[in-house]
């Protein structure tokens, strides 16, 4: 029996993680298919080659990662209601915690501010201390949560757009942060290498468990190096989603909403302001510094610059498409950001390979595609274009822009909107309201 | 039921921990199969490809051992381009880009070597570092999806995020960084560095700034900029070694505080050191701001330059394109467009022109052509030798083989040890705004073939300091 | 203290607040208008200084297959009226952009969430940032400002004519919008900033007064891209790929000191974090080695910080007026 979505009858029904029948079914049904893909098995046959194509774990690894950090932000911002585009600070916080102190390097020593010019250390060197993950990895996230404590008592001052900017004040900071101090950020354009996602005791030879070599699992599932990390990392974001569901829905949860929904109304009630800002800046970093430190550590070698206003602005994209502060929308937003522009890329590629083919499919790839001079198309195929013409690397990016336009037109409730309206849809059915 | 519901998320973690832990002996098993990895895949590879070369016995032309990348049914050799084509560095790499496509065109209707073809097959980076690894992991693929190698690597940091990943897979990776680590085996095992290093570019330009100061009745003093990171600590670097060499005081050392968006006290620091020459390793954004301010407040030293520092089309068209021509000499490492009486300049003109008429005529054609030269030899030799493999390439890359470039730049050979394998030559060029006429190439003749304002002043010029410098490794320590 | 490099660093620092002035105006319209930070800033400013680059440097219009009329005589520097006519040319087909942009991405929007409006202009960013980036790929793009890099002399100091014409720029600029915000239509666009179904009922037409905002503040984004590519300003009279596309983000210090709703706030803050940015990187750079290198460039947040410390409003803000 499908129970109507907003029809509760017990307290646990309204506390429930899945509330639904449906919700509980996609989920399982998601979770089948991620695992499936990544196995390489061919559930998604039926998708044109263009989806499927190449490399997807990559990306999509990736893309967990920064989900992770999408967590946070959409607690901090979706829930208490506190606009950040500092978030790229707090991940670059946790990063550098996590490479110092899981990280090669040249030992204690090092690790003093300004060694070189103090004479701790008479040369350059990084800060490093090759600890296993289960300590940097916790330390990552801690360590972005003092921070980001330390910062809210000025923050909890400062509102709406001027929060914003001003949190933007902190990327510019950082950024001057990892140029003054080489011993933890490493060469400002190359970076440093992180530490390898891998599971020890302590720092002996071979890892508990081995991520960056092929092998099996569970004496049975033969998986390459990617897909184990894509595993490890997966099994982690359903950890940390599972986890802000349940922060959503406990008392801190329900005070944070509180104030995002009218400040002095809770406070009448009895919230705290001051404390439950503080609080929500304290796990907002928290998953900034622990998605920050698995991306740095993923990708292998990060540079002080990845930490950017870029980074920062992606979270908000992500918060709005998928829409209305849920862990839900937090995914699909997440998904929909960091994926399009590879789904773009790959499109424009298949593109270019139906153009030698004949049919509808072949006309339009003729029409919008020009492989030199002397054709009308405006995408043009060859990488050095100035001019009309443009290059198709040029507009993978306006595609990516006018899709996020054309998203927020139709959609400004985000993805999550469309699922609300779909439901909306079918609890009414066959009536239109 | 909720309990039960964490009881099982807690179960399944354990079970997964205790089932990894068993299975970790299955792993270290694994772990010591992929130290032999290497000759079971290249044995493996050789069994396919000799019930494939079989089939195409009749085709003619030896057996080639092939494993990665290489279509050895329709003798067709994928190449990887890890390009910056939206990024920063976008209108410089897309000519680049362009140039080796041009070369592999010609090089594929010239009927290619013993039938094998080139495929390059490019992808953007945007020169992120996460996109660059995720392009290296696409390219590196061990499947008929990868390349044989990667014949451009655009940047310094995306090279060195793969450069350890790259030796591991025995990638071959043509970087598009002149950073004076990649020579060095240490740090690129599968780097083949092309031309010389930022730092010896710096000695030989410092060495001849000062002389050509000295002609001018000028007390050579030095004062560098540079920008942080490997790029600019390498060119300082280079400056510092030949002014200690040649005796030249250093009155201002801006190695690395070149940052920001503001650059007001590094040009404060400049014009009140009173230097007679500056040595810049910088972007052309920062060299154009912090020239074009030192030179409004009445400061007249003589400049030079590591070669990405000067971009002729931003300081040609810019206000102080006068400027430029009277106190800029640019130093770089290949003929600049069009260079009369170089064989293979002739034919790069010539088929650039045929095949692109629409681009307008740039130097760094030149770089491109140089990534196809040295990967169409590579491949020659793999082809002579019977293996095509990934590992071979390696191995061949290191193995003494030298490439010819036709007087584009100089001959080049890489051998093991470090103070061997450095090139130590590198090119002035003189400014001339007035010659200065960027041209499309399908209005070039030989008679008007257009000027990208860089007249050679000395070719292959090798100053007295890099000549006897003895190298031990790389003029900086990369950061872990 | 040595007088001479006193007035250059003045002259410099009054300059650099004249661009930060014209691209923070630009900012306050947009926001006072509709609420919204617009986050394309810098791509709509940088497409202003190319059809600038496009009409005067290669003659044409954008677009359009026929020559620009106004260019002057070919092979020679523009003259100075030809130049100004071909700036006001600029900036009405800024403002057009702007009038286009909004009727196509912002309209649709009247009534929805801010933010997805501010997602909106993020979205204008990516899709406008590849055209400059096409423009100026391969050549450079001269703005052709007919005195170059010159300079007067005045004891001793060097004044660039461009500082001095920034300066002016940036005074009309500022007249414009003050007339403009005595005018009726000041009065509705503050009206509609203040709550829009009011204004609405009021009789006000809320989607023309949109409309007049993005145009002012396109066109205004565009002139401060001219003015700050005119040389001795780092893209040294052109319209650089590297530094143009970050200019807007450096503004964003000076409307939050201002207080992001006021023309008044954007004059003070423009002119204070300027002095602050040039004159900590004249006088304080000996202390490099401690400060870190390009240390001025994060001077302006610091101002920032300090000031929303103290006047979480910015120094002339709207207090929001909180209610339970």
């Amino acid at each position: 029996m499908f129970r109507r979505p907003l029809l509760r009858t017990a307290y646990e029904q309204d506390a429930a993680i899945l509330p639904t029948y449906f919700q509980k079914v996609a989920m399982a049904l998601l979770l089948l298919a991620t695992v499936l893909t990544a196995l390489g098995a061919p559930v998604l046959g039926a998708i044109p080659e263009f989806f499927l194509g190449g490399t997807w774990l990559n990306p999509v690894t990736n893309m967990i990662t920064l989900g992770i950090a999408a967590l946070g932000f959409t607690i901090l911002v979706g829930v208490t209601g506190q606009v950040s585009i500092g978030h790229a600070f707090f991940m670059g916080v946790g990063a550098y915690m996590a490479v110092a102190l899981g990280g090669p390097g040249d030992g204690v020593t090092a690790c003093v501010p300004f060694h070189e010019e103090l004479g701790v250390l008479d040369q350059a060197g990084v800060c490093g201390l090759g600890l296993p993950m289960w300590i940097w990895l916790p330390a990552a996230g801690v360590a972005a949560a003092l921070v980001g404590m330390l910062v809210s008592p000025a923050a909890v001052r400062v509102r709406g757009l001027y929060l914003a900017i001003a949190t933007i004040g902190l990327v510019f900071i950082g950024l001057h942060l990892g140029r003054m101090l080489p011993e933890f950020a490493g060469d400002f354009e190359s970076g440093r290498t992180w530490p390898e996602l891998q599971l020890r005791f302590w720092k002996e030879e071979t890892p508990l468990v081995d991520m960056t070599s092929d092998g099996t699992w569970f004496g049975l599932i033969h998986l390459s190096e990617e897909q184990k990390q894509f595993f490890f990392l997966t099994a982690l974001f359903i950890l940390f989603a599972i986890a802000a569901k349940n922060i959503i829905r406990s008392r801190t949860g329900r005070a944070l909403a509180a104030i995002r929904d009218r400040d002095i109304a809770a406070e009448v009630m009895g919230v705290p302001e001051q404390k439950y800002k503080r609080i929500g800046f304290a796990i907002s970093s928290f998953y900034a510094g622990i998605g920050g430190a698995l991306f740095a550590s993923y990708n292998g070698r990060v540079a002080p610059v990845q930490w950017s206003l870029f980074l920062s602005v992606d979270f908000i994209a992500i918060l709005l498409i998928g829409g209305a502060g849920t862990i839900a929308g937090t995914i699909l937003g997440t998904i929909f950001v960091e994926l399009t522009p590879e789904v773009v890329k790959r499109f424009t590629e298949w593109l270019g390979d139906q153009v030698a083919g004949e049919g509808i499919v072949a006309s339009f790839a003729n029409l919008m595609l020009t492989s030199g001079s002397g054709d009308f198309g405006p995408i043009s195929l060859t990488p050095a274009s100035p001019g009309w013409p443009m290059s198709v690397f040029l507009w993978n990016f306006v595609i990516f822009g006018v899709l996020i336009v054309l998203f927020m037109i139709f959609e400004p409730l985000g993805l999550f909107g469309i699922w609300i309206r779909i439901r909306n849809y079918w609890k009414g059915w066959p009536f239109s309201y | 039921m909720k309990k039960i519901r964490y009881l099982l998320t807690i179960f399944l973690v354990f079970a997964m921990i205790a089932a990894s832990c068993g299975g970790s002996d299955d792993g270290a098993a694994v772990e010591d199969d992929t130290s032999t990895e290497d000759t079971t895949d290249t044995t493996e590879a050789m069994d396919d490809t000799t019930d494939s070369t079989e089939a195409m016995d009749e085709g003619g032309g030896g057996e080639v051992a092939t494993d990665f990348g290489v279509d050895a049914e329709n003798k067709v050799i994928r190449v990887g381009l890890n390009a910056d084509l939206s990024g920063p560095f976008a209108s410089l790499v897309s000519e680049i880009v362009a140039a080796q496509q041009v070369y592999w065109e010609a090089f594929n209707e010239a009927g290619g070597y013993e039938g094998w073809t080139v495929e390059p097959v490019v992808i953007d980076s945007g020169y992120a570092t996460d996109v660059g690894i995720q392009n290296y992991e696409q390219f590196a693929q061990e499947s008929e999806d990868g390349v044989l190698m990667i014949t451009e690597n655009t940047g310094s940091p995306i090279t060195a995020a793969i450069a350890a990943q790259a030796a591991e897979d025995n990638v071959l990776v043509i970087p598009l960084s002149w950073a004076s680590l990649w020579p060095d085996p240490e740090f690129g095992a599968a780097i083949l560095e092309k031309q010389t290093t930022y730092c010896i570019e710096s000695m030989n330009g410092v060495e001849w700034l000062a002389g050509y100061a000295e002609e001018q009745g000028l007390e050579p003093s030095l004062a560098i900029l540079s920008r942080p990171g490997e790029y600019g600590e390498d060119g300082a670097a280079g400056a510092k070694i030949a002014a200690e060499e040649l005796g030249i005081p250093i009155v201002y050392d801006g190695t690395s505080q070149v940052a920001g968006d503001d650059r007001t006290g590094v040009i404060a620091e400049l014009v009140g050191s009173g230097a007679t020459m500056v040595w810049t390793t910088l972007t052309p954004g920062e060299l154009l701001d912090i020239f074009g301010n030192a030179v409004s407040q009445g400061y007249d030293g003589l400049w030079s330059g590591n070669s990405p520092s000067f971009s002729y089309p931003v300081m040609l068209t810019s206000d102080f394109a006068g400027e430029f021509d009277q106190y800029y000499f640019q130093s770089g490492y290949y003929a600049s467009w069009a260079t009369p009486g170089i064989p293979e300049m002739d034919r790069l003109v010539t088929e650039m022109v045929a095949r692109r008429p629409e681009l307008s005529i740039s130097d760094v054609y030149s770089t491109g052509w140089i990534e196809g030269m040295m990967t169409e030899t590579l491949i020659r030799a793999a082809i002579d030798g019977g293996d095509m493999t990934r590992a071979n390439m390696v191995a061949l890359a290191g193995s003494g083989i030298e490439v010819d470039f036709g007087g584009l730049s100089a001959n080049q050979s890489w051998p093991a040890d470090y103070n061997e394998a450095v090139v130590r030559s590198s090119w002035i060029y003189d400014v001339d705004a007035e010659a200065f006429n960027l041209i499309p190439m399908g209005d070039y003749t030989p008679e008007n073939p257009g000027s990208t304002g860089m007249i050679p002043l000395e070719k292959d010029y090798v100053g007295s300091v890099a000549a006897d410098y003895v190298f031990d490794g790389p003029c900086i320590t990369p950061s872990g | 203290m040595d007088v001479t490099t006193f007035i250059q660093t003045l002259v410099k620092a009054l300059a650099l607040g004249a661009v930060y002035i014209m691209m923070g105006l630009g900012f306050v319209i947009i926001f006072k208008g509709t609420q919204v930070l617009n986050f394309a800033a810098s791509a709509l400013s940088m497409a202003g200084a190319m059809f600038m680059s496009i009409l005067i440097a290669d003659r044409g219009l954008p677009f359009l297959p026929f020559g620009n009329p106004l260019a002057g005589p070919e092979g020679e520097t523009p003259s100075i009226g030809v130049w100004l006519s071909n700036l006001i040319f600029t900036l009405i087909i800024a403002a057009i952009l702007g009038l286009v942009v909004e009727r196509l991405t912002i309209r649709p929007m009247i009534g929805q969430p801010l933010f997805a409006m501010a997602v909106i202009t993020l979205g204008l960013e990516f899709a406008i940032r590849p055209f400059n980036i096409d423009a100026t790929a391969l050549e450079g793009r001269s703005l052709g400002v007919p005195w170059g890099a010159e300079a007067w002399t005045v004891a001793d100091a060097l004044i660039p004519k461009s500082y001095v014409a920034a300066a002016i720029m940036a005074l009309i600029a500022g007249l414009v919008v003050f007339f403009f915000y005595r005018s009726r239509f000041g009065v509705a666009m503050r009206a509609v900033a203040f709550d829009q179904e009011a204004a609405m009922a009021q009789g006000i037409n809320v989607g023309r007064v949109f409309a007049i905002a993005w145009a002012l503040g396109v066109a205004l984004a565009a002139l401060a891209g001219i003015a700050y590519g005119m040389a001795p300003f780092p893209p040294g009279g052109s319209v650089s790929q590297e530094i143009h596309p970050v200019l807007a983000f450096r503004v964003l210090p000076v409307i939050v000191l201002g207080g992001l709703d006021s023309v008044i706030g954007v004059i003070y803050g423009g002119v204070m974090i300027a002095l602050a940015e040039v004159f900590a990187g004249q006088y304080l750079s000996q202390y490099n080695s401690i400060l870190g290198s390009g240390y001025s460039t994060i001077v302006p947040y610091l101002v920032m910080l300090i000031v929303l410390v103290v006047r979480p409003y910015g120094l002339f803000g709207t207090p929001e007026i909180r209610r339970v």
